[in-house]
């Protein structure tokens, strides 16, 4: 008999919350996130047409981030903390 | 001898390599059974505490520590000696401009290619001249392979899971190699990247497999080098401007520094020489939009800018082959690191 090792490791855990979701989108204002692939803008203005006519949201800013493989940059986080009530992110391919 | 925390397991030592296989630990090749003696060896190599922190890679909250590089490095069929290199791999991957996650996660299906440079090469003998890429040295085979199998046990960039890639390639497997120094009549990259020529060092590049070229004919830099753009200028994510490495091996070295060329030299004729018209990537369906009169005549470099182009003077001596190796998607989304190994004593 021989003793061996685990090569392996577990992610280390992170709590993480979610702010509560709106109960209506009437009035409210929309970030959008688009991730640069081809096509993400005009799929996410999309989104933001279809929440303004269908469900009242106020009005929708799309902004961009650096690459598809990172998350949103600090200028997006800080402009959507004071300027929106709610984000559309997603990675589109 | 330190006390390692991984979980043990006892088993008949015919059976010890199937085990690695059935529990899903492997990169589909046998591995060496870590046993302490040979864990704790590789910990010894590097001076490491087993607890001591090489990496946290942040998108996959993984905490890398020296006692799990050191059980891969084992099973990958590593020397102990090779410690170090190992840990200064994972320290450049881990940098945030090379940035893990979207290099090791893409469809794109990018390598982690490495280039050695320095006196640790000679030492090691990490192969630098022929078949550069191909197989035969033990240096060059297991500390790539000990970062790919880092990168699946304790990083969790597992195939069709967090490793998404649609095709990849052979050199997930290992892709190191060592500049030719002996040979090159040109300062090594390291020394490029500011370190003193007696320092050794990694340069990790997020990329492609390495695509030969041919020039047989010419007998000028000017000629090889076209022939390069030629093939170069229509490759990899040729829009997205990565960054590209540039093997020249030993014919079109001697031709290219013989005629008095420097490495800024090349990185400039390349920049200029591999240029696409908007129009012709617009026809090629590269970049969305219609052939509007003026991209005629724009030019969009492949390049950003010269020194987004690492020459490594490497390969056999024999034969008018070369390589060249595009990175992995935009520079923005990852750039090649270099870090200085940190050899014990």
């Amino acid at each position: 008999m021989i003793e061996v090792f685990d090569p392996t490791t577990s992610p280390r855990e992170q709590p993480v919350t979610y702010v509560a979701r709106p109960e209506s989108l009437k009035g409210k204002r929309v970030g959008l996130v688009e991730n640069t692939k081809y096509n993400s803008d005009l799929l996410l203005m999309r989104i933001g047409k279809i929440l303004q006519e269908e469900y009242g949201v106020e009005q929708s800013i799309l902004r961009r981030k650096h690459n598809s493989s990172v998350p949103a940059h600090q200028e997006i986080i800080d402009e959507f903390r004071r300027e929106v009530d709610l984000v559309v992110a997603g990675i589109g391919d | 001898m330190p006390d390692l925390s991984s979980q043990r397991h006892k088993i008949d030592e015919a059976d010890a390599i199937e085990f690695y296989f059935e529990k899903g630990w492997t990169d589909g090749l046998p591995v060496v059974p870590p046993t302490e003696k040979k864990i704790v060896a590789m910990l010894d190599a590097a001076d490491l505490a087993p607890e001591r922190e090489i990496a946290f890679i942040t998108n996959r909250r993984a905490s890398v520590v020296a006692e799990k590089v050191a059980i891969n490095a084992v099973m990958a069929g590593c020397k102990p000696e090779y410690m170090p290199v190992v840990v200064a791999i994972i320290e450049a991957m881990a940098d945030p401009r090379w940035g893990y996650h979207g290099p090791a996660t893409s469809t794109a299906g990018a390598g982690v290619f490495v280039l050695v440079n320095g006196p640790v090469a000679g030492r090691l003998e990490i192969n630098s001249g022929d078949n550069l890429f191909g197989p035969g040295w033990r240096a060059n085979a297991t500390i790539g392979r000990a970062i790919r199998l880092v990168m699946r046990n304790v990083i969790g960039t597992l195939p069709g899971k967090l490793d998404r890639a649609t095709i990849g390639h052979p050199g997930k497997y290992a892709y190191v190699i060592a500049e030719n120094e002996a040979e090159s009549p040109w300062p090594p990259v390291h020394v490029e990247r500011g370190c003193r020529p007696d320092q050794s060092a990694v340069t990790v590049f997020a990329a492609e497999a390495p695509h030969q070229f041919y020039n047989q004919l010419s007998n000028s830099a000017e000629g090889i080098l076209a022939t390069l753009c030629d093939d170069m200028r229509i490759s990899g994510n040729v829009v997205g401007q990565p960054q590209y490495a540039l093997i020249l091996a030993g014919e079109h070295m001697r031709t290219t520094a013989g005629a008095g060329w420097s490495k800024a030299d090349i990185k400039q004729f390349v920049f200029e020489h591999t240029q696409n018209s908007v129009a012709h990537l617009k026809r090629t369906h590269r970049l969305p939009g219609v052939v509007k009169p003026e991209d005629e005549t724009t030019m969009r470099p492949l390049l950003k800018s010269p020194d987004d182009l690492i020459v490594v003077a490497a390969g056999g001596r024999a034969g008018a082959f070369s390589a060249y190796i595009p990175g992995w998607g935009g520079k923005r989304a990852s750039e090649s690191v270099t870090k200085l190994i940190k050899e014990r004593g």
